[in-house]
């Protein structure tokens, strides 16, 4: 790893002596000071109030968790690992952990694929584009209240629209509630309606700074427009895809409101048959068992499942947006124009250089595993 | 309210997490002046109170009390959903207290978790409040023999039906003719489910809405339904009372008496105004929610009468948290809120049932009728249902965690019609045993 | 001129970011007449998309200016919303178990003050992990999105605790504060920068003697600025419409808008024409700023396309 700057080496620690110093003194020494110390200061305030706000209480649960806890009582006797086995041998919680897994696929997969051919779709010369482009963006910001009436109405078992739509149809009316995989696919569709307009929006602006040239070579080279979604879009807006992926993971392994919500209990249904992970968790605190330790356990144990289901989808969605075809980032000319004017040099070297960090970089995420 | 700082040096980043973690047991965290003898004080203070939903504690009620005390000013907050109020009551309790109203509304259905813990309440026992309450109210507020709060409202239940439904059927209509019907004085739930039979021969519609609504209106008339009065839980496989009732309840849906529409659920909105069932075990406070699903529909009304004796669903109490700063102010307020006069205005804004016997009795109370209902006289039919209470159920730590299993196995039944009820009281036994009483 | 400046002006300041749009204009008009207009087919689904976006919010403005009464009969109790809608919005406004004007004020100090600092926070964070090469940095962005996997209910016991140590209980700041830095903003930026700002740009500017500082100022910052932007409104929403910590630690005493609708439902009577109306005035400013910002922001993501 070196650090990025025209006056020190790959290596970022060779001695001055090494070369033949351009400035001496003072300000070359505070140059070098700013080069090291600055990457850590700009990411300081996430760490600091991170301590503070996200540790902290990581840490309190990690306590919490190995101890007889009552939300009201407070803590009791020391018990090791005992709240994890018993939340192990809960057969509840391997339950809403499939739920989880079943909410979470039902509602990821055909947010990520319908948000990024909405995109496609808005990244066209479209009359109107912003009334198109902010339109998407309208439910994330209509109020949960307001979707679970309106889905509430929607979902209902005996006299709900969508039955009684099907039963004009001849149809049998569907268990919106009482089938487990009903009702996993009518809370996955309320996640999907909120959470689609705005992955929409994520991967249209990443497609927005895709340059246009490209497609124009590609047009020229004959490929149509599927050809040229596949092999120009997705490897140009890699890294969005691999943030949307990794967020639409992180987030729909935590779907909570819409769990909440579906019936008046707020439980999972009268067998379980929606209760999701984290629903089970705040069942367990505030719920009738008030076991803070045991909801601590699960706690600590679902947030490591969400690290290992996140870092399986980076490496999935790393080798769906693999690097296609290497294209320069920016419009060229404004860069070339830029660097005919530095003055130094060394300039030229050092954007030589810079030029070839760039293509290599856009590896290094690769390696964030390190 | 706000508490001054305390200790910030303990926050010493992390270092001081386990030590944080370690002495935050629920007595500590709180703070610790006791706040003695400010009840006479003439300091100027400010009080608070939470409640929930309505409690008819308007400005100018709290703003009558402040005429009274003229050092005193009361706030009020209010949180939306009973749901709400608890959470967020019971975190502040859970993190020592910071944050707590001096005066804090709790409903009935918290009793069994908060009695475990008396300590984190003032003892509100006071002579002046001798005989203010119905006995089983004064029972139900009392946690280890220490009185830990005053009653507010109560819901005495009677019967609620649609005499359009009725007359359609071919049955009488009449309040004292359905009240007579059901069994009159003495009805017992065959009456009330022979009544049903009847009914659902001549009509299209169910008899009630669901089975958990009958279960738990029966379950209530249970000295100790499902743990002995030492606390200890009876196990749900050894218990035959309840395994009696649960068959009853589903052989009822066999019978086609259930509607079938699981309480406050969408279905359960809509059936209202689809005619899906004619009559609903009613406290005094379900008015409120027939007549904002019963919009349109005039042939609501309600019978003195109650299957199996008397019975009692919700209500709610003021406590007094042990941490505030105020006891003894709160204790002043709490007192003043909960006494007749002050609940019978609370009545009138809000439909609070009272559970004070002075109130009842009053003039007020008695010739309070209900529009929506035909006028039904509920002043009077509440105050006499009330008086005909004789059990006041045992609820120990865990009876919502049982109570909820045997719901589930209803609602299996006869909502998510998932499971014979067999194989559902089979699967509420494994629910049993996974609590790990 | 140096190329910092050039640099700056190409990312656009003022008048120079005004011409660059207008010539971004012009290359549509012109350069992309050879570009056809989609098909009718587009138009189709986006519009059936639109559809399904916007109902929920329309028939929140339809139960709205109904009743009750009508609510409980009716699915669809309208087909348009009435001036009735505006009596319902006085009665919010005026209801006397909402604060509803302190609910306002806290409201937007909340979400701009936390949506200002996460923007800055986060193109700070995210430029030194997209573009800067230093020890331990791949690790410490893991660890960034690592924390996102949290589960948040639980924090908010510890979190009550460390508010009532410090005595923020009720104050503005104990939401504020834990919400100055975002995992998913650091993540966005990071992942927006590393394909938006090019090397060469950095370095010319390092070449120039520009201090690191200076570099993020007039090069890092201008390029993140259609990110910046989205991520503020996002962030914005994020906050406008939160409910579950700010009613443990504010209450009804000093709420935010969504604790204030969540009050407006008094008792077992629930007034949904009165609640609907709440939750249509909540949403309604997040509307109004859509409207405003949404043409600078599709013009910012287009800026993305002539990027310098």
């Amino acid at each position: 790893m070196a650090a990025l700057t025209t006056t020190e080496s790959e290596t970022g620690s060779a001695p001055p002596a090494a070369r033949p110093p351009r400035k001496v003194g003072f300000s070359q020494k505070l140059s070098r000071w700013d080069v090291k110390v600055s990457p850590y200061l700009y990411i300081s305030p996430f760490f600091i109030l991170f301590g503070l706000t996200g540790l902290f209480p990581l840490a309190y649960t990690a306590v919490v968790s190995v101890y007889d806890w009552n939300l009201l009582g407070g803590q009791g006797d020391f018990v090791g690992l005992q709240n994890y086995v018993d939340v192990l041998n809960q057969p509840t919680f391997w339950k809403s952990l499939v739920n989880t897994f079943s909410i979470f696929l039902l509602s990821a997969v055909p947010q990520v694929i319908i948000a990024i051919t909405l995109a496609a779709l808005l990244d066209q010369n479209l009359r109107n584009a912003t009334f198109w482009r902010m339109g998407v963006l309208v439910p994330y910001v209509v109020a949960p209240i307001a979707v679970s009436l309106i889905f509430g109405r929607l979902f209902a078992d005996q006299f709900g629209l969508i039955n009684g739509f099907l039963g004009v149809l001849g149809l049998d009316p569907v268990g919106w509630h009482s089938d487990r995989f009903a009702s996993h696919i009518a809370i996955a569709s309320m996640v999907n309606y909120r959470w689609t307009g705005y992955n929409t929006l994520i991967f249209l602006a990443a497609m927005q700074a895709v340059p246009r040239d490209l497609y124009e070579a590609a047009t020229i080279d004959g490929a149509g427009r599927v050809r040229q979604f596949f092999s120009v879009t997705v490897p140009q807006i890699r890294a969005t895809i691999i943030f949307v992926v990794i967020t639409a993971s992180i987030g729909g392994l935590q779907i909570f409101d819409e769990v909440k919500l579906y019936d008046v209990y707020g439980q999972g249904g009268s067998d379980r048959q929606w209760m999701t992970t984290v629903l089970f968790l705040y069942e367990t605190a505030w719920g009738n068992q008030r076991d803070l330790g045991r909801a601590a356990a699960v706690a600590w144990m679902l947030f490591l499942i969400i690290l290992v289901i996140g870092f399986i989808n980076f490496k999935f969605s790393t080798r769906i947006a693999s690097s296609g075809p290497k294209a320069p980032k920016v419009s060229r000319a404004v860069t070339r124009r830029l660097l005919a004017e530095a003055r130094s040099a060394g300039a030229e070297s050092a954007a030589r250089r810079g030029d070839q960090q760039s293509t290599t970089t856009t590896d290094t995420t690769d390696r964030s595993d390190s | 309210m706000h508490r001054s700082t305390r200790s910030q040096g303990r926050l010493a980043a992390t270092a001081g997490i386990s030590i944080l973690a370690l002495s935050l047991s629920a007595c500590g965290g709180g703070s610790n002046d006791q706040g003695e003898g400010e009840g006479t004080s003439d300091e100027p203070i400010t009080l608070t109170v939470a409640t929930f939903n309505d409690f008819g504690y308007t400005e100018e009620l709290l703003a009558q009390y402040t005429e009274e005390h003229p050092n005193v000013t009361v706030e009020q907050t209010v949180a939306a959903r009973s749901e709400d109020a608890r959470t967020n009551l019971t975190t502040k309790l859970a993190a020592g207290g910071a944050g707590l109203a001096d005066v804090e509304a709790i409903e009935i259905d918290w009793m069994p978790e908060l009695s475990q813990y008396p300590d984190l309440f003032e003892d509100l026992a006071d002579p002046e409040v001798e005989g203010r309450w119905v006995d089983w109210k004064v029972e139900q507020g009392t946690a280890n023999g220490k009185l830990i709060g005053y009653g507010t409202d109560i819901g005495p239940e009677a019967i609620c039906y649609r005499q359009d439904l009725f007359e359609e059927a071919g049955l009488p209509s009449e309040p004292a003719e359905v009240a007579e019907l059901l069994g009159g004085e003495d009805a017992t739930w065959d009456d009330y489910f022979a009544a049903g039979e009847e009914f659902v021969k001549g009509s299209d519609a169910a008899w009630y809405d669901v089975g958990t609504s009958i279960y738990q209106g029966m379950v209530n008339q249970v000295e100790a339904a499902y743990e002995n009065t030492d606390g200890t839980p009876i196990p749900l496989a050894d218990n035959s009372q309840v395994q009696d009732l649960f068959e009853t309840v589903t052989a009822q849906n066999e019978a086609g008496l259930s509607a079938g529409l699981e309480q406050w659920s969408d279905d359960w909105n809509a059936g209202f105004q689809k005619d899906a069932f004619a009559t609903m075990l009613c406290p005094a406070w379900m008015t409120g929610p027939i007549e904002s699903n019963s919009g349109g529909i005039d042939g609501w009304n309600i019978a003195d009468v109650f299957p199996g004796g008397g019975g009692n669903w919700g209500g709610s109490f003021l406590t007094v948290p042990a941490s505030g700063e105020n006891v003894e102010a709160a204790k002043e307020l709490a007192k003043w809120l909960t006494a007749p006069e002050q609940q019978t205005t609370a009545f009138e804004n809000a439909g609070t049932f009272p559970s004070q016997i002075e109130a009842q009795e009053s003039d007020t109370v008695q010739s309070f009728t209900n529009e929506f209902m035909n006028g039904a006289p509920v002043g009077e039919i509440f105050t006499n249902r009330a008086a005909n209470i004789e059990v006041n159920p045992y609820k120990g730590p865990n009876y919502f965690s049982i109570h909820t299993t045997v719901q589930d196995a209803i609602l299996r039944v006869e909502v998510a019609k998932s499971d014979e009820p067999d194989a559902s009281w089979e699967k509420a036994l494994s629910a049993y045993d996974e609590l790990g009483l | 001129m140096s190329s910092v400046a050039a640099a700056a002006q190409g990312a656009g300041k003022g008048a120079a970011k005004a011409a660059a749009r207008r010539r971004v204009r012009r290359q549509k008009h012109h350069g992309e007449s050879a570009v056809r207009r989609p098909g009718w087919i587009t138009y189709a689904v986006l519009g059936i998309a639109l559809v399904i976006s916007a109902f929920p919010l329309y028939y929140t403005l339809l139960l709205g200016s109904s009743d009750q009464v009508t609510i409980s009969q009716e699915v669809l109790p309208q087909l348009l919303p009435d001036a009735s809608i505006f009596e319902r919005f006085a009665d919010v406004m005026g209801n006397s178990q909402v604060n509803f004007w302190l609910a306002l004020a806290n409201s937007v100090i909340i979400s701009v003050t936390i949506s200002v600092a996460t923007v800055l926070t986060s193109t700070l964070a995210g430029f030194s992990f997209a573009k800067l090469r230093y020890p331990g940095r791949n690790a410490l962005l893991v660890f960034v999105i690592a924390t996102m996997a949290v589960p948040t209910q639980l924090g908010v016991i510890p979190m009550y605790i460390l508010m009532s140590e410090i005595g923020w209980v009720g104050k503005i700041q104990a939401v504020i504060v834990p919400a100055l830095v975002s995992a998913f903003g650091v993540f966005w930026m990071t992942q927006y920068l590393d394909s938006a700002l090019p090397f060469e740009l950095i370095e010319a500017a390092r070449v120039d003697g520009a201090s690191m500082f200076r570099t993020f100022w007039s090069i890092a910052l201008p390029a993140a600025r259609p990110a910046a932007a989205m991520l503020g409104l996002f962030i914005f929403v994020m906050q406008w419409t939160m409910f579950f910590w700010p009613s443990i630690i504010l209450g009804s005493q000093n709420p935010t808008l969504p604790i204030a609708v969540q009050n407006l439902t008094a008792g077992y009577h629930d007034d949904y024409s009165l609640i609907m109306a709440g939750v249509f005035l909540v949403t309604l400013p997040l509307l109004i700023i859509f409207a405003v910002i949404g043409r600078q922001l599709v013009a910012g993501i287009m800026q993305g396309a002539v990027k310098g």
